[in-house]
């Protein structure tokens, strides 16, 4: 049932970005308005999916890789939503939506049956913290990123003097900026809440606080990563373009972090035998 | 059946078809409240009537028995009333009848046939105009529903082409620019060097959307400082120069200097000390007040009088092409209109109207087929002859009602009339909904 909807919503982000992405090739409006109802449908159905996946479980569906994905997912559109209330822009829905769609479809190539028992560890109010913190904090530098590309496109634009419609449709300078400014201490503290709350799970689980995993060193480095964006934004005002790209290097991390080490690498993250088959988290 | 006798009718001068000299002297004084319409209105002929009046046009729409004899008692009208004489007039004056007439509407209000392609105010001039007109008993139902057609047709030319989209005047992109750069201009801080036609024009329109007084440097400070007064500004001398750039996030410069007074490299130590806050600079100035290098620095934007101009070039001839667009858009809605009129006829009325009541008859009696089951073949009859005589008495009212208008000259408004009561005109429920939203014109334009 739940995956009907979860379905249902993949489709849905999908033709979304195919409508924001010929929007912005080939129309000349500035709003999208069909591309962002297809958005909301998608996200209605995801949110469905996902309580309902809850419901039959029992417990919050964040076991496996399909459930990060989708979740991760969901608070990209969510974000995207709530940005998109206050300052409609096609731009960003050409990002996030292709995003989502990009990881729906990466979600339903991974089970989301937990087929074998699940490992102990798992069994604890631990888990929905943890892996809630990591994910917004994820969700929210992708955003930041998001922005922060338009930022560097947009600056382009207005150096050159290369005035098109695109130029037209990318918001201001200062609505980027502003945008990270305030996503970087909320990604920041997300983040670093989804590093304590792993710490102090894993104490709990194994009677030490850091064990030095891959997943772990690599949320470190991207913890510092940002802490050092944010010092810079705050003590020494790096603002605009240096701002934006240091977005987009930290998304780098992020993604690394989140996809990258658990591809590379085993741990205490890659539960091998246990419940997750492919784990992210 | 009596043939046609209502037609449209438009006569103007334009932009294109008059000079200055010309239009400046048709300007239908007085008709603040309509009276000079309703004049018009009350003319041999004519039903319906709007004036429409702006620096750039004077149009008459009318409704008329007479097209021909209507344009030319039309002339001779405008004539007396600017006390002009006929002859000198008339060759500026072009005639549109039917639905070139129609056309001629929709593309006025789409903003298509103004001097600067697609600029936003006709819509909202012509509403006035109609507002006003309808509220002196000048229009009839032929004319306000074309004009609701204009109103929705300019809206969807707005929504569905570019037409309107692209500034094009240097004054509005330079500001334009200033929002794309700084987003909201409200709580920024304006600076002026020099003086000069085209910074004032700028610094006025920029200073429309700034709250904070505007600062105003010039080599002489009793200048900066008459300057300051029309602006309401501050106004500071030379030497202070370093520390407005420090403060400022959009400065135009317009200095008769030989010598650059910006230069690179204090540039960069102002920015340093402004934390890279980004800056807006607009050279207006030949030769130029600022070095071009200035920039290459990080969140400097300079845009000199020729990259201005250069943008409003590009946005014309963006306009130019979305035009065409445009144009489809209202020979969409011209066709529609015409289809519209045609209906207003009082046979088709007759026609559509038995056949909505037998619709209704016929749904009623299957819905009962049910509770007919006990009932044998005569009385299901008798049930059917009954149902028919009633829908025949409720049509005799309203047919015998258009059939009485043929009489009249205002028969379309007779029959108009019937098609709204019972719900014949399909049209109707878009033209109505659109009624109600016009009023978002003036609001939705930025200008």
């Amino acid at each position: 049932m739940h995956l009907i909807f979860f379905k249902v919503a993949a489709i849905f982000y999908l033709i979304s970005s195919v409508i924001y992405v010929t929007f912005l090739l080939r129309s000349k409006g500035t709003r999208c308005l069909s591309g962002f109802w297809f958005v909301i449908g998608g996200f209605l159905a995801h949110t469905i999916s996902i309580v309902h996946l809850f419901i039959a479980q029992g417990f919050l569906p964040m076991a496996t890789a399909f459930d990060a994905l989708s979740l991760f997912a969901w608070l990209v559109v969510a974000i995207f939503t709530v940005l998109q209330f206050r300052d409609p822009n096609p731009v960003l829905g050409a990002m996030a939506a292709p995003i989502a769609a990009v990881l729906m479809l990466t979600a339903s190539t991974f089970s989301y049956q937990i087929t074998q028992p699940i490992v102990p560890v798992l069994r604890s109010w631990w888990l929905p913290i943890h892996v809630s913190f990591a994910l917004a904090g994820n969700a929210v530098f992708t955003i930041m990123a998001m922005a922060g590309a338009m930022y560097i496109f947009q600056e382009r634009l207005i150096k050159r003097k290369k005035i098109g419609r695109f130029h037209r449709i990318l918001p201001s300078l200062e609505t980027l900026d502003t945008l990270n400014r305030r996503a970087l201490p909320i990604g920041f503290f997300f983040l670093t809440l989804g590093i304590i709350s792993g710490a102090l799970w894993a104490s709990s689980a194994w009677g030490s606080y850091w064990n030095w995993d891959p997943k772990e060193t690599w949320s470190l480095i991207t913890w510092f990563a940002y802490a050092a964006m944010v010092h810079q934004r705050l003590a020494l005002g790096w603002r605009g373009k240096k701002a934006a790209m240091l977005a987009l290097v930290g998304f780098v991390l992020v993604m690394f972090t989140f996809v990258g080490v658990s591809l590379l690498f085993s741990g205490h993250h890659s539960f091998v035998g246990g419940s997750m088959r492919t784990p992210l988290i | 059946m009596i043939p046609i006798v209502h037609d449209f009718l438009v006569l103007g001068i334009n932009h294109n078809t008059a000079p200055v000299l010309i239009r400046e002297k048709v300007t239908f004084p007085g008709n603040q409240d309509g009276a000079v319409t309703r004049l018009v209105a009350q003319a041999e002929d004519i039903l319906e009537c709007i004036i429409v009046s702006t620096c750039n046009r004077a149009e008459i729409i009318v409704v008329t028995n007479d097209p021909d004899l209507s344009a030319e008692n039309l002339i001779e009208l405008v004539s007396k009333i600017h006390e002009l004489d006929v002859e000198s007039i008339r060759p500026y004056f072009y005639i549109k009848k039917g639905k070139e007439a129609v056309r001629h509407v929709f593309r006025v209000t789409s903003s298509l046939d103004s001097m600067v392609l697609g600029e936003p105010q006709i819509v909202g001039q012509v509403k006035e105009a109609f507002k006003r007109d309808a509220a002196a008993n000048a229009t009839g139902p032929l004319l306000n529903r074309l004009m609701h057609r204009a109103f929705f047709t300019a809206k969807r030319v707005r929504t569905e082409t570019g037409v309107a989209l692209a500034a094009v005047s240097i004054a509005y992109v330079a500001v334009e620019l200033a929002k794309k750069i700084l987003g909201e201009l409200e709580q920024r801080q304006a600076l002026l060097i020099g003086a000069g036609e085209m910074a004032e024009l700028t610094a006025r329109h920029l200073a429309s959307n700034v709250k904070r007084p505007i600062k105003i440097i010039n080599r002489t400070l009793e200048n900066a400082c008459v300057l300051a007064a029309e602006f309401d500004g501050s106004a500071e001398s030379m030497e202070q120069l370093y520390d407005a750039l420090a403060d400022a996030d959009v400065v135009i410069s317009s200095t008769g200097s030989c010598d650059p007074i910006i230069r690179f490299r204090e540039m960069k130590t102002v920015m340093h000390r402004r934390r890279h806050k980004p800056i807006f600079m607009i050279d207006i100035a030949i030769p130029r007040d600022i070095e071009p290098e200035v920039n290459d620095l990080d969140g400097v934007y300079l845009y000199n009088i020729d990259d201005l101009r250069a943008v409003v070039e590009e946005n014309i001839g963006e306009r130019r092409a979305e035009a065409e667009k445009a144009d489809k858009i209202v020979d969409q809605e011209v066709g529609k209109f015409i289809n519209w009129t045609k209906s207003l006829e009082w046979a088709p009325t007759i026609v559509a109207l038995k056949e909505r009541f037998e619709e209704i008859r016929a749904n009623e009696i299957s819905k009962m087929n049910g509770k007919f089951g006990s009932l044998d073949e005569t009385e299901r009859e008798a049930i059917d002859i009954l149902t028919k005589a009633i829908i025949n008495k409720i049509a005799h009212g309203p047919i015998s009602f258009m059939k009485q208008s043929i009489k009249t000259t205002r028969r379309d408004q007779h029959v108009d009339f019937v098609q709204r009561v019972f719900g014949l005109d399909t049209f109707v429920s878009e033209t109505e909904s659109e009624e109600v939203k016009t009023s978002d014109y003036e609001t939705d334009y930025r200008n």
